[in-house]
């Protein structure tokens, strides 16, 4: 990652997540938007389309959609379109439950869809207990439609303390199954916040999962993980926190925000019903404060160049503080057990 | 004989930024930065180009560092020889 050149400002993000509506068919205990009823005043079909003309007229490559379920919109296949006449490469985060063999189908007929399926667990009784009865199945289903067509497919795991063993087991599925693995990471946001004592990994899991992610080179795992990636996985991702540099997040209702896990009135950085997105991106001064940041608290830590403090979403939510360094960093999981082992000793 | 042609790969965008060139690969994804100032449109490799083809008004000087520059984005994969 060349951070000079993220550092002059780029024109327009390279990606960004676009939550096209709230609405969800699964109650899901560690979402991170909190979702299942459709959000009021949702971009219509109209809007949407128009902000994907904005979004090619400003040089985004990418778009990541999520949700809710995005194929919950009725004219969701529509916006597809739109991005896909113009070049702009999309990957949709589903639940995989709406998938169908005519739906996979028309979705297969265009080289730049990627489709990731969310399963958080490699056992039934692990997934379904966050994400639902009957979920392990269903998605299954859907990665195994997937994984017959051309479709980059993965299977999307968010880590927590009771999939943390299954995961060596979840890269197996996947491959069983012919798709990739990608493994992102439990921040506390949305229902995530309210669940994060009961689902949050520990500091020993983290760092296994650590060591295992730097043994496993064709896992993914997004922006989620530089804070505890290795000298292994180093050039493989982000070294940085990309929100408001490289990327930033779209929400079912037009407001824009650095990423995903920091939707909030604090942290709006526009909306897209009274500013383009292009002014957005340029004036916003919550982008401006992000890409200042600087998180002098941790300049000294050894692994500083591979995190440069981590991710201010979790600092944010656990410490109220987007300065205040990621709290689970893999240095800050090392002390934390040496802590814990200190005080069992005394 | 001709030189292959050679185009960006399916996979990857470019687009210009203050610096020069930013490529991108959705495989992966990976991204590269090309501080290639304004020597090089972004949408030079949009059409099929000889190796050893260069836009309008490349200097003597600078096309050995272009054509090294090339080589690179072909061994990286953001472009293919067609």
């Amino acid at each position: 990652m060349s951070n000079k050149y993220v550092e002059m400002g780029m024109r327009s993000p390279v990606n960004l997540t676009w939550e096209v509506t709230l609405a969800c068919n699964l109650r899901c205990n560690h979402c991170l938007s909190s979702s299942g009823e459709k959000a009021c005043n949702e971009l219509s079909t109209a809007e949407a389309l128009d902000l994907v003309e904005q979004l090619h007229t400003a040089g985004v490559f990418q778009v990541n959609f999520g949700g809710g379920e995005p194929f919950i919109r009725p004219d969701f296949e529509e916006i597809l379109a739109a991005c896909h006449v113009r070049g702009i490469m999309t990957c949709i985060s589903t639940n995989g439950t709406l998938l169908t063999p005519e739906l996979v189908a028309r979705l297969a007929s265009n080289p730049l869809v990627a489709i990731q399926v969310s399963l958080d667990g490699a056992r039934r009784e692990t997934c379904d207990a966050v994400r639902g009865d009957g979920v392990f199945d269903a998605a299954v289903e859907a990665v195994k439609l997937l994984a017959a067509t051309k479709i980059p497919a993965s299977i999307n795991t968010v880590l927590t303390t009771h999939n943390a063993s299954e995961i060596p087991a979840m890269h197996e599925l996947a491959r069983s199954l012919g798709v990739s693995l990608r493994v992102s990471r439990f921040r506390p946001s949305g229902r995530g916040a309210d669940n994060w004592e009961s689902l949050r990994p520990t500091p020993t899991q983290l760092i296994a999962f650590s060591d295992w992610l730097a043994k496993s080179g064709d896992v993914r795992t997004g922006d989620s993980f530089f804070s505890l990636t290795t000298q292994e996985r180093q050039g493989l991702g982000l070294n940085l926190c990309g929100a408001a540099k490289l990327t930033c997040c779209v929400s079912p209702t037009g407001h824009m925000y650095p990423c995903a896990f920091l939707q909030s009135d604090r942290f709006e950085a526009g909306d897209l019903r009274t500013s383009s997105f292009q002014e957005i991106w340029d004036t916003s001064e919550i982008y401006e404060s992000f890409r200042n940041l600087r998180i002098h608290s941790c300049e000294e830590c050894t692994r500083f160049d591979q995190c440069h403090g981590g991710c201010p979403a979790v600092a944010w939510h656990l410490k109220n503080d987007i300065n205040g360094g990621d709290p689970e960093c893999l240095e800050r999981c090392v002390t934390s057990i040496a802590d814990n082992r200190l005080e069992l000793a005394a | 004989m001709a030189a292959a042609g050679i185009k960006l790969h399916p996979s990857c965008r470019v687009r210009q930024e203050g610096f020069g060139l930013l490529f991108y690969d959705c495989k992966g994804p990976r991204l590269l930065f090309a501080a290639t100032g304004t020597l090089l449109p972004a949408d030079f490799f949009g059409t099929v180009r000889a190796r050893d083809e260069f836009p309008d008004g490349t200097s003597e000087s600078q096309k050995p560092a272009l054509q090294k520059f090339v080589t690179q984005l072909l061994e990286k994969g953001f472009l293919r020889e067609q």
